[in-house]
């Protein structure tokens, strides 16, 4: 069975590890009421890239962050 | 189209200014001389550096041979606790240069005390009990905070310190090129800058010690900086380094003023944007120019940083998060912020290059970030 943490809230699309780290990271808050983003509803959100989604991605995974494949 | 990036983290780094670069370009490469040789090639870069140090004394109110040049404010603040002598007693929200060099003397033996901040972020005379101060021989407490901004009342702290008989060292590394800092008015014995805070080059700071005074060497070698920091001289640096503060110092009342608008300008559109923001130094005590520590109840300060960074806009948190949980800072801490402010803290600071059009395109970033 899916959890909150395993689907887009706004897409149903199921999102990877990486963005629901992503959720966790940078909308906290809104994880922690089960609501997440896919990359492409994030970005619409946050008014920004995917591409600049995905650098923030590896950018974690650099610093060893464990929310992230 | 490119995104605008806006830098407002200048309590981490600043840019360096035209007149610190104008003056380090002829040492980087011609007149590489070291200051030490005998011959001819030593000239310019020993007279660069005799007129760098006389400049910066000029700019603290010190005398020149009491400017002792090192890598930065990190290596001046270990000198200070490590080269003097007897107990220590710090503040609990020094920067970690001083806190851990003041762990490393615990270790070999030295007795070490804390005072806590007051509430409102400020170290005040009344924080330090009397008793406490039997058998230290060196306090310790920055002139402001590098987290929240408050600036101490250092000059009160230094006569009460003084009268027990104890030596005063202040951190001034988040202040001097950005209030006005005069040594002999503080009466600190001990301070320390680095020059990358006040637009200068990384890699360079000064200890200043009060004539008369003295600690024991932590670096050996060479008989530079009066023969108790050895080392060749970093000329372009100490150039730069004397140029930035001079330009800084010349303009201060101007920046001063210029920022603090910028900064009234910043509090005032996040107090629109959220009911409830806490703000350190809104109240009476005093703060850095420029400087914004604001506590959003209820938010990630680590998140909002990012969503900023993502919209092209430099800050930093109070609160970062490890795999489980969320690290508060050791100052907010130490001013007792309830956790629910503490994790939704950021520090804005705004340097003298940020403009009205900044703020407002930081407001539209916090606008996303706080959504």
């Amino acid at each position: 069975m899916l959890n909150d943490y395993d689907v887009c809230s706004f897409c149903d699309r199921v999102l990877t590890k990486d963005e629901q780290g992503l959720n966790k990271k940078i909308l906290e808050g809104d994880a922690r009421r089960g609501l997440c983003r896919c990359l492409s509803c994030m970005a619409e959100y946050l008014e920004c890239e995917e591409e600049e989604l995905r650098d923030k991605i590896e950018e974690f995974k650099s610093e060893g962050c464990k929310l992230f494949s | 189209m490119t995104k605008r990036l806006i830098y407002a983290d200048h309590a981490a780094t600043t840019p360096l200014s035209d007149a610190a670069w104008e003056a380090m370009v002829p040492f980087l490469r011609d007149d590489f001389g070291n200051p030490s040789s005998l011959h001819s090639w030593a000239k310019k870069p020993k007279a660069a550096i005799v007129e760098a140090r006389e400049t910066i004394a000029k700019c603290i109110g010190a005398e020149a041979d009491e400017i002792y040049f090192t890598s930065g404010g990190t290596e001046a603040n270990n000198w200070v606790i490590n080269g003097s002598t007897g107990g220590l007693m710090i503040s609990s929200y020094e920067h970690h240069s001083i806190l851990n060099s003041a762990e490393n003397a615990r270790k070999k033996g030295r007795k070490v005390s804390f005072v806590n901040p007051s509430p409102n972020g400020s170290i005040l005379t009344r924080n330090i009990s009397r008793s406490w101060l039997d058998g230290v021989g060196l306090v310790s407490v920055m002139t402001a905070n590098n987290e929240i901004g408050v600036i101490n009342p250092i000059k009160g702290l230094v006569d009460y310190v003084h009268k027990q008989g104890v030596l005063f060292h202040t951190d001034s590394v988040q202040s001097i090129g950005h209030i006005p800092i005069d040594v002999r008015e503080m009466g600190v014995d001990f301070l320390s800058a680095s020059a990358h805070k006040f637009n200068g080059p990384k890699g360079v700071g000064f200890l200043y010690m009060r004539k008369g005074l003295s600690l024991k060497p932590l670096i050996f070698g060479g008989q530079q900086e009066q023969g108790v920091r050895a080392g060749t001289e970093n000329v372009a640096a100490i150039v730069g380094m004397a140029a930035a503060l001079k330009s800084n110092c010349d303009e201060m009342e101007r920046n001063i003023r210029h920022l603090n608008l910028l900064a009234s300008q910043l509090k005032a559109g996040l107090e629109e944007l959220c009911n409830g923001v806490y703000f350190f130094g809104s109240k009476s005590e005093l703060q850095l120019p420029g400087f914004v520590s604001a506590s959003f109840p209820g938010r990630s300060s680590e998140g909002i940083v990012h969503i900023m960074d993502l919209k092209g806009v430099a800050i930093s948190a109070g609160a970062a998060c490890d795999s489980k949980n969320m690290q508060l800072s050791h100052v907010l801490k130490a001013v007792k912020l309830p956790r629910k402010y503490a994790e939704g803290t950021v520090r804005i600071t705004l340097g003298i290059e940020n403009t009205d059009e900044d703020v407002k395109m930081i407001l539209n970033a916090f606008k996303v970030a706080l959504r």
